[in-house]
Formats: C-alpha cells, sequence, structure tokens
C-alpha cells in the first residue's frame, strides 16, 4: 500500500521525463525489433541517443547473436525445414533445423533457409561439370564458410537469426548436384506451399531424369511426379530389371517396380516407359532423419555415379 | 450376511431388505446397520487413492509461448503457490519439463498433464512442446482447452514466433486467452508496460479481444523460490483470478440440449416403438419433444417413455444407456446412425472442414501417403458414410502428419463443429480427426460429381 503510495508520487514527478524515455524505448524496440533488455542498454550508453543506440544495436547485434547462439548451443534441435532450390542443371537441398516446429513456421527462419539454400545453389554452380552427375555432400562446418549474397558467411547470419527467435538451430547437411548436359534435374519438396526459387517442406526429393526421344514434351511436369512419388514412397534405390519385383508390394524398395503414387494401377517402370525418359539418378531427404553422409568428408570427395 | 452386504450397494434392493428387517428382525438390522457402516467404509481404499471431488466445475487449460520464457516454471510456480494454500500438490520443474510420450487413442503425443484447482475451479493443466503436439492433443480431445494462458518474458518481448503460438491458439480453437508477462524480476516498471502495449496490438492484429486480455506480470521464479511475495506467489494468485473470471467455465454434457445417437430399433407389439442408444447429453424425460435427424430426414415425435435396464426411469441424464419409446413413427423411418435430439438443435451437413491426425505406420496407420479424391469411409457416432476428400493446402497427405482436409459426404449427416470422427479405409484406419467448420451444402451437381471416375473427373477438368 506505501510501496504504491510512493510509487504514485514518483510517477507523478518523473512523469514527463519517463513518458520521454518510454517513447524512445518503444520506438527503438519496434524500428529494431531487439529484445527490450538489449534497446534499454543501447539508450543507456548512448545517453537516450536514439540515432547512435540504434546504430550500436545493429553494429552488437551480430555479437549478440554469437553470444547467445553460443548460451544455447548443444540444446536438441529435431525440428526444421527442408530448403531446395534447382534449375535444370544445378540444384541444393539444405536442411536446417531448429528447437520447436513454431519456429520452423516463421518467416525469419523460413529467410535464413533460404539464403543458405541459394549459397549452396551457387556453390553447386561454381563446380566445373562433368559427363556424368556429380553430388558433393556438405557438412555443416563446409556450408557455414559459404557467404550468402550480403557477403556475411552463413554462420554469421546463422547466429543473426538464433539471436532474433532466441531459439538454438542448426544448419545439418547439405547436397549439390550438378548434371551433364544431357541430363535434366527436378526437385519437389513436400509440403509443397512455397513458392518462389526455394521450396521449403519436410521432406525433400530430386530426381535426374534422361530422355530417351524426343517425345515426353514436359520434363519438368513428370519429374514433379516421379519426385512426389519419391517423397511419398521413399524407395531405396532405381532398381534394374535384373531385380525381382517383391512380393508384398508394400515392401518394395526398388524404385521402378513400385507402385506409381499418383495412379496405383501402373508402376514407376510403365510411366517412366510411357515417357520413354530413363532415371539416372534420385535423392531423397528428410528433416529430422539420420545423417548418413556428409559428416567430416573433405570438400575434395566428391561422390560419382554411372 | 454378507449377502446382505453386496446387496447394499444396490439401492432399490436396500429400501427392500430395510423394510424387510424393520418389520420382522428390528433387533437384527440394528446389528447390521451397525457392522454395514464399517464395513462399506472399507471399501474405499480411501487411505491408498483420493476420491475425486466434483463439487467445483472443471475447465482445462494450457500454457503456450516461447521456449525460455518460463512456461514451465511458471507451472510449477502455480502448483507451489496453491500447495501452500492446501490446493494443489507441488510439482517440480524437472516433473513438467520433458513432456512424457502419452498415447492417446492410439495416437503418440508429447504432453504433460497437471490438475490443480483454485477457490471456485478445478483445473486441468496441458503444456506440450511443439504446435504438432497441441494439434494432436486437440484432434484426440485429450485434454480440450477451454482457455490458455500466453507468457511472454518482458526481457524480450514479443518474439517473431509468438505470432505462431497465436495462430495456434486460432487453430485449436482457444479464444480466451491471459497473458502472463513473466520475468519482472530481471526488467523495470516502464519495460513491462511497453511489452504490455506490444501484446495487446499483436493479439489485436491477430483477431484477439486485444484491449481487454487480461495481463498479470510477476515472475514465476520468484514465487516458485518463495521470494518478492508482490512479484511472486501474489502474481500467480492474481493471474489464476483472472483465470478464473475471464476464461469461461464449459458447458457440461448434462447441461447442453438432450442428443441420443440412436444405436438399434425396436418394435414392440402394442407399445410402439423403442430407439436405444447411450444418451450423449442432456436430460430426457417422458413428454419431451424430440427429433429424429440423418439419412436426408427429419421426424418429429415425443417421447413417451424412458427405460433402463427393463425399468421405468423417470429421466435418462448423459451417459446413460437407455431405451426410448416414441410416438407416432414407425421402426422402418429410424435407422442405426440417425440422432434423436431436442427439436432445433441439430443439423445434418454434407460438407465440412476439418482438422485430421493421419496414423503412421507404427501408430497402424497406411504406409502410403494420399491425395486428394480419395474415398474414404467417415466413422462418427453411430454413423458411418462414404466421403471424398479433398487435401485443399498441399498436394499429399503423409502418414504421421496432421492435415486440413475438406470432406464431402456422400449422405448429409448429423454433424457439428467440434465433432470427432474417425477416417478408415476398408478394413484400416487411416486417421482421427474433428470437426472444424461447417461449409455450404453441395450443390446437386457437386454431389453427382462425388460418384464420377477419375477419367471422367480429368476430362470435366481439363476442360475448364
Amino acid at each position: 500500500m506505501i510501496s504504491s503510495k510512493i510509487f504514485a508520487r514518483f510517477v507523478h514527478l518523473q512523469g514527463p521525463c519517463l513518458a520521454a524515455e518510454k517513447s524512445l524505448l518503444a520506438t527503438l524496440r519496434k524500428k529494431t525489433g531487439y529484445t527490450f533488455s538489449n534497446c534499454k542498454k543501447a539508450l543507456e550508453l548512448h545517453n537516450n541517443d536514439i540515432k547512435q543506440a540504434e546504430a550500436w544495436l545493429r553494429q552488437q547485434a551480430q555479437s549478440l547473436g554469437w553470444a547467445k547462439a553460443t548460451k544455447l548451443e548443444g540444446r536438441q534441435t529435431s525440428q526444421g525445414l527442408i530448403g531446395l532450390s534447382f534449375n535444370s542443371k544445378n540444384a541444393a537441398l539444405v536442411e536446417v533445423n531448429c528447437e520447436t516446429d513454431f519456429v520452423a513456421r516463421n518467416k525469419e527462419f523460413h529467410k535464413y533457409v533460404e539464403e543458405a539454400t541459394l549459397s549452396c545453389l551457387n556453390f553447386a554452380q561454381t563446380q566445373p561439370g562433368d559427363k556424368t552427375i556429380k553430388k558433393i555432400s556438405l557438412n555443416s562446418d563446409q556450408m557455414k564458410a559459404f557467404l550468402a549474397t550480403d557477403g556475411k558467411s552463413l554462420a554469421d547470419h546463422l547466429a543473426l537469426m538464433i539471436g532474433t527467435v532466441g531459439e538454438n538451430a542448426s544448419l545439418k547437411r547439405g547436397l549439390c548436384v550438378k548434371a551433364p548436359s544431357d541430363v535434366h534435374l527436378v526437385g519437389y519438396v513436400h509440403p509443397s506451399g512455397s513458392d518462389g526459387s526455394v521450396l521449403l517442406g519436410k521432406i525433400g526429393g530430386l530426381i535426374a531424369l534422361k530422355q530417351l526421344s524426343s517425345k515426353c514434351a514436359d520434363l519438368d511436369e513428370i519429374g514433379k511426379k516421379l519426385c512426389q512419388h519419391i517423397v511419398g514412397m521413399n524407395p531405396q534405390k532405381i532398381g534394374t530389371s535384373d531385380d525381382e519385383p517383391a512380393k508384398d508390394k508394400e515392401e518394395e524398395v526398388c524404385l521402378i517396380h513400385q507402385e506409381f503414387l499418383l495412379d496405383d494401377s501402373v508402376t514407376v517402370k510403365e510411366v517412366l516407359d510411357e515417357h520413354e525418359i530413363e532415371v539416372v539418378d534420385f535423392k531423397r531427404l528428410e528433416c529430422g532423419g539420420d545423417t548418413v553422409e556428409g559428416v567430416n568428408q573433405p570438400l575434395e570427395l566428391i561422390e560419382t555415379c554411372q | 450376511m454378507t449377502a446382505f452386504i453386496v446387496a447394499r450397494s444396490l439401492p432399490v434392493l436396500n429400501r427392500a431388505i430395510k423394510q424387510f428387517l424393520s418389520n420382522d428382525l428390528t433387533h437384527q438390522a440394528r446389528v447390521i446397520q451397525c457392522v454395514i457402516p464399517s464395513l462399506t467404509q472399507s471399501r474405499f481404499y480411501a487411505a491408498e487413492k483420493k476420491v475425486f471431488d466434483r463439487s467445483k466445475p472443471h475447465c482445462n487449460v494450457g500454457t503456450i509461448g516461447h521456449v525460455d520464457h518460463g512456461k514451465t516454471t511458471l507451472t510449477a510456480a502455480i502448483t507451489k503457490v496453491l500447495a501452500d494454500q492446501k490446493l494443489a500438490e507441488a510439482k517440480k520443474y524437472q516433473d513438467i519439463d520433458n513432456a512424457p510420450e502419452e498415447k492417446a487413442r492410439g495416437i503418440t503425443i508429447n504432453v504433460a498433464h497437471i490438475e490443480y484447482q483454485t477457490e471456485n475451479r478445478h483445473y486441468g493443466h496441458t503444456d506440450c512442446p511443439g504446435h504438432a503436439d497441441y494439434i494432436k492433443n486437440m484432434i484426440t480431445g485429450a485434454a480440450q482447452m477451454d482457455g490458455g494462458i500466453l507468457v511472454v518474458a518482458a526481457t524480450d518481448g514479443v518474439m517473431p514466433q509468438t505470432r505462431e503460438h497465436l495462430l495456434l491458439a486460432k487453430q485449436i480453437g482457444v479464444d480466451h486467452l491471459v497473458v502472463f508477462i513473466n520475468k519482472v524480476d530481471a526488467a523495470d516498471k516502464e519495460m513491462v508496460e511497453l511489452v504490455e502495449m506490444e501484446i495487446r496490438e499483436l493479439m489485436t492484429q491477430m483477431g484477439f479481444d486485444g484491449d481487454n486480455v487480461p495481463i498479470v506480470a510477476g515472475s514465476a521464479l520468484c514465487a516458485l523460490e518463495g521470494k518478492n511475495p508482490e512479484i511472486g506467489s501474489e502474481a500467480v494468485l492474481k493471474l489464476l483470478k483472472e483465470v478464473d473470471n475471464y476464461i469461461p467455465t464449459p458447458t457440461r454434457e448434462l447441461d447442453k440440449p438432450f442428443l441420443l445417437p440412436v444405436e438399434h430399433v425396436y418394435s414392440i407389439p402394442g407399445r410402439g416403438t423403442v430407439v436405444t442408444g447411450r444418451l450423449e447429453r442432456g436430460v430426457v424425460k417422458k413428454g419431451n419433444d424430440c427429433e429424429f435427424v440423418g439419412y436426408n430426414k427429419v421426424l418429429k415425435s415425443t417421447v413417451t417413455g424412458v427405460e433402463m435396464f427393463h425399468q421405468i426411469l423417470e429421466e435418462a441424464q448423459a451417459g446413460d444407456q437407455v431405451g426410448a419409446l416414441v410416438r407416432g413413427v414407425k421402426r422402418d423411418d429410424i435407422k442405426r446412425g440417425m440422432v434423436m435430439a431436442k427439436p432445433g438443435t441439430v443439423k445434418s451437413y454434407d460438407h465440412i472442414e476439418s482438422q485430421v491426425y493421419i496414423l503412421s505406420k507404427d501408430e497402424g496407420g497406411r504406409t502410403k501417403p494420399f491425395t486428394s479424391y480419395i474415398q474414404l469411409q467417415m466413422f462418427c457416432r453411430t454413423w458411418d458414410c462414404a466421403i471424398q476428400v479433398i487435401v485443399p493446402d498441399k498436394e499429399m497427405v503423409m502418414p504421421g502428419e496432421d492435415s486440413k482436409l475438406i470432406l464431402k459426404l456422400l449422405r448429409p449427416m448429423v454433424l457439428e463443429q467440434g465433432q470427432r470422427f474417425t477416417l478408415r479405409d476398408g478394413s484400416q484406419t487411416l486417421g482421427t480427426g474433428v470437426v472444424t467448420k461447417v461449409l455450404p451444402a453441395l450443390k446437386e451437381n457437386e454431389r453427382i460429381q462425388l460418384l464420377e471416375g477419375k477419367k471422367a473427373r480429368e476430362k470435366r477438368q481439363a476442360q475448364k
């Protein structure tokens, strides 16, 4: 009771002054979006000069982000997103993890996954081409060194993002694919919802197709359907005609013998034959899945196939 | 003697016994009555298990908020503060954290359930780690949240993902939120005020009543550690008071208009038609007007008698397995799957929006994903009906995912918002869901399109 009276008097006396400071803090917070504690600290350090405080905040954001990232390091990140970006000859698949699926739905996080995916695609484009498909697995450290469009490294961006959402996050793994001139790459991400150059979702699928004749006019269309099949049915290998189809259709692991997801009256092989195309390779990446590859693998070690 | 004691548990017989005894064996009766209390008491293992006290209305609440803003600390603090008043059992932070896996309706959910009570109400408190867990909790109805407590730290203010937290509340049908601004011990008055302003602004933006949302500032940690009562335990009590006042008590099933899903229909010569089933809600008495709804039909009638176990019942209450004698309807007019309800309280629909969880393979679901236009069987109350599924916001649904689905029923059936149902494909259970919205009835041509094959549909779509 007494304390509230004292406080009331305090407010009364200090009112105008406090109001001015309040609006400063509010303005700064609104403008920068940094936490209240940091905004307040910035104002205190610069005698309530909002311009200086803002400049200081922006300058400090990186180190504050790093501080937060270091503090949260070690906390489990089991949620996240897969980012996929491709053109007909290059593709990049990236997995970024976070702590809760709330963050995985947030725009700040989306922005970061997009940035990371584009950096990897950029990396794929700069690699020399080959006669066969080139697959480059990337681990966390390799990707962190990549530079984003604004010249900062992905590691710096990651720290900034951690600072903004206040949750741990990690760049888990990446895969770059470069196709020779006669092979066409198509990708699909589930659940599909995002437009634009980077697809975001929980499971990504990438397929490399070769045309056997000029019959199939729209490789992108059929490729997307096949990718959807790969995402949905999780085949383990392409399979050849030497592979016996499994007795139980549910347990079929060879892509070509599986029932086509979008029309279960035909097998994938029949679909391929109809369009006169061949699957050269495929890749499926599930968010939260085990890291099978890309661990401690030197950048020079490039996996090729066929 | 033992026979008498056993018989005492049946009230009807008990009365008869007393009468019998008082007439002839008054002396022995007194002996028995002396013996009975001590024996009956021993039937309740009072020492081992507490008997649930039903005198207060029950309400389910949950906490949502950023991982580091102190949801779990607040929950622990609530139990501690109430335990001091002997209204709850104090839980440690560790007991609440790491929400244990629970299997509700065969679906695995990470969720922590805690109970406590205030002077006015009894509470079930839910805390889940992620968005998907809250959705599963809503779908299975494990603990349908009637309201929520949004926790925001004064030091950080509203975070980018607070928007997602509020979206979730909207999605799972929580309209009443109370806000707790936590960690005020590490902030000053001015910051708390700004955080409050910010929350009100964001909540208004997200479609909540931001100006009138109760906001309480305090420190859950202080309450837990028993320090600074003015921001500790007092703030927690103030928060609970706001929760008591702001979050409305859900209507009990018993207080709703009556509804009985028909299980069987019998024709009893000389008496008429009897429908049986478990009264889902409300109270039915002889003389009540009723309505049979389902299979495109609405039939009006009157209840002329209610029975349970072949005995006349003055009134049947929600939960009773009853038979109701109804006037003026033939046995063949009514079918299993129809609903007997208070006139005008239920309607049938054939087009709904729902939130469905598709069982993963481990939970007994299917292995393959499905796409739009799949035909499934929908089971709900006592009816089942063929439906066509449209996946509105993605191209396919994988097992183990939750998804919004539009369901088109081949026949209009009794449904309502919040109704739970199961989807099956042949002999396999595919998923379980809840009706989130009733959509406008299907037009005649849309109904015909439900039955057309894939080829015909593709042809029609190509023509457009």
